[in-house]
């Protein structure tokens, strides 16, 4: 017989951008190769049946919000509203647009981090996820250095395409040691909003631990509008011990 | 039966079968097939260019084309038989290539307005302000919708000369409002009748201001309001600008009129007349942009 250890059975990696939300966009699809990503991998991480999924979104501060919490896209457009449900930080109404948007209707927790929380704090955090549920499905809400060209938000920093690349090949390696090394006052620089968000996700994949995780599948990575954007799934991964 | 006179609730305007609703703002595209008319003069004399004209406002967003024979500004005599032979092979030409297409025609003259809808117009533009009380029936007989207009009682093809009144606008809300009424009570579908205050029309500039400024007491009277003010002498009155300059004066005077209420804007200038309605309509809230991204990646 076999016995499940608490864990992190998937986790999704999705950028985001208000843009997101096709309500915000008008008539034109936008970028819709990244929002298929978002969905695929969305798709992916549900497939892998979790007991409960995390959504982790940068936020003012950490904190969980009410699961019962919807995306609030007054403040970006004031014609829309949340439709009388508590409006959740940007990130984590994205996350749960998505898992609305792919069916999911099981348990949630949204988990806001702050976004000049710590490496060791986002780690730590990260890590108590872990043990939410038998089977934890973590999406991972974040974004890399809003400076990738001249027509960037916060125009060209050289060293964004740099930084996005090195997350993207951690991802790709399942190499959370990169993530936890990720510098926070270099991704602030870059507006790489995503930093602490990633921490978690590295330190719910296990960062550090002796055994490391497979190879992730990147979905997308690419800069169109000169913000990184990344999708990506690591797993499903296989916790089972025989007893 | 309601009588047009008090205000109602701002319903659609079906024309050709097609519903359009109140917010909805329409273009008309306006195709002269005249070899004397204010601007560009026979631009669409020839047959040929009038069909060109009509593929060209039809892509560039065109809801309704107004076909006219007969200028506006005095001049040589166009008979009934010739402002039918003008408009109605052309009425039933765009008919043939444009099926889904409303089409109005520019008349005072039941019998052109009687011969244009036996070859296919759904609307009867009546600018001189009912001064053929025929072509009302015409109307009620075929189906057709009808506009209201105000032409401060001028007979067709007149100037306003020195021209007055105690307040515009109340005379122009007796007149279209009367006009309406006697609509209704032809058995005109109320579905189908518009009222428009005809800038110009009886009007010297000032007063052509008044009625743009107090739009909004036309529109609330819940019929739909046609403007045509396309390049008309008002705006290159206040403007002192000639007829090539009057573009811009158009769209300011268009974007009022929208954001008063108004629903059909008879142009001239049909794409640039269309972004300026679908802008007002955005900032209205009634349009979804085409595509927003900026400040949101």
């Amino acid at each position: 017989m076999t016995g499940a250890v608490p864990a992190v059975v998937c986790a999704a990696v999705c950028p985001s951008p208000p843009l997101l939300a096709p309500e915000l966009t008008g008539h034109g699809d936008v970028l819709p190769g990244l929002r298929a990503a978002c969905a695929a991998a969305v798709a992916r991480l549900l497939a892998a049946d979790p007991d409960v999924v995390v959504v982790a979104g940068a936020g003012s501060a950490t904190a969980t919000w009410d699961p019962d919490g919807r995306l609030d896209l007054s403040a970006y457009a004031p014609a829309l509203s949340a439709g009388g449900k508590p409006g959740l930080p940007l990130a984590l109404g994205l996350g749960v647009m998505l898992l609305d948007t792919a069916g999911y209707a099981g348990p949630r927790v949204l988990q806001a981090v702050g976004d000049q929380a710590p490496a060791a704090e986002c780690l730590g955090l990260g890590a108590s996820l872990r043990g939410l549920a038998p089977r934890v499905g973590l999406l991972a809400m974040g974004d890399g250095s809003a400076r990738r060209g001249v027509a960037a938000p916060g125009h060209l920093d050289v060293r964004a395409a740099r930084f996005d690349a090195s997350v993207e090949c951690a991802l790709r390696d399942g190499d959370m040691a990169a993530l936890a090394a990720l510098d926070p006052d270099l991704a602030r620089d870059l507006l790489a909003t995503g930093r602490a968000v990633w921490q978690v996700l590295a330190g719910a994949m296990g960062a550090g631990g002796a055994a490391g995780i497979p190879a992730g599948q990147v979905l997308y990575a690419d800069a169109p509008l000169g913000v990184g954007y990344l999708v990506a799934v690591l797993g499903p991964l296989s916790h089972e011990v025989d007893s | 039966m309601t009588g047009a006179t008090g205000p109602r609730e701002p319903g659609p305007l079906v024309l050709h079968g097609r519903t359009f609703p109140p917010g909805r703002l329409l273009v008309m595209a306006i195709v002269n097939r005249t070899p004397d008319s204010f601007y560009r003069p026979g631009l669409t004399w020839d047959e040929g260019a009038a069909l060109e004209r009509v593929h060209q406002v039809v892509a560039e967003g065109a809801d309704i084309l107004d076909v006219g024979g007969v200028p506006a500004k005095p001049g040589e005599e166009v008979t009934a038989e010739e402002e039918i032979r003008r408009v109605v092979p052309f009425i039933a030409a765009v008919r043939a290539a444009y099926p889904d297409l409303v089409i109005s025609a520019d008349t005072w003259r039941h019998e052109v307005g009687r011969a244009a809808c036996e070859a296919g117009a759904d609307l009867l533009n009546d600018t001189w302000g009912g001064w053929d009380p025929e072509l009302t029936e015409v109307a009620a007989e075929f189906g057709a919708g009808l506009v209201c207009s105000h032409a401060g009682g001028l007979p067709p093809r007149t100037r306003p000369f020195r021209v007055s009144y105690p307040d515009v606008m109340a005379d122009v809300l007796d007149r279209v409002l009367g006009l309406a009424d006697r609509a209704l009570r032809a058995g005109v579908r109320p579905t189908g009748i518009v009222i428009d205050p005809a800038h110009d029309f009886g009007k010297n500039t000032w007063h052509s201001l008044e009625i743009t400024r107090r739009l909004g007491e036309l529109t609330a009277t819940g019929w739909p309001v046609l403007m045509s003010a396309s390049r008309k002498d008002f705006v290159g009155e206040t403007l002192g600008a000639g007829i090539e300059d009057r573009l811009s004066g158009t769209l300011a005077v268009t974007a009022v009129g929208a954001w008063l209420g108004a629903r059909i804007f008879r142009a001239h200038d049909v794409a640039q007349t269309r972004h300026a309605l679908d802008m007002v309509a955005a900032v209205r809230g009634d349009l979804v942009p085409a595509r927003t991204v900026r400040g949101l990646a």
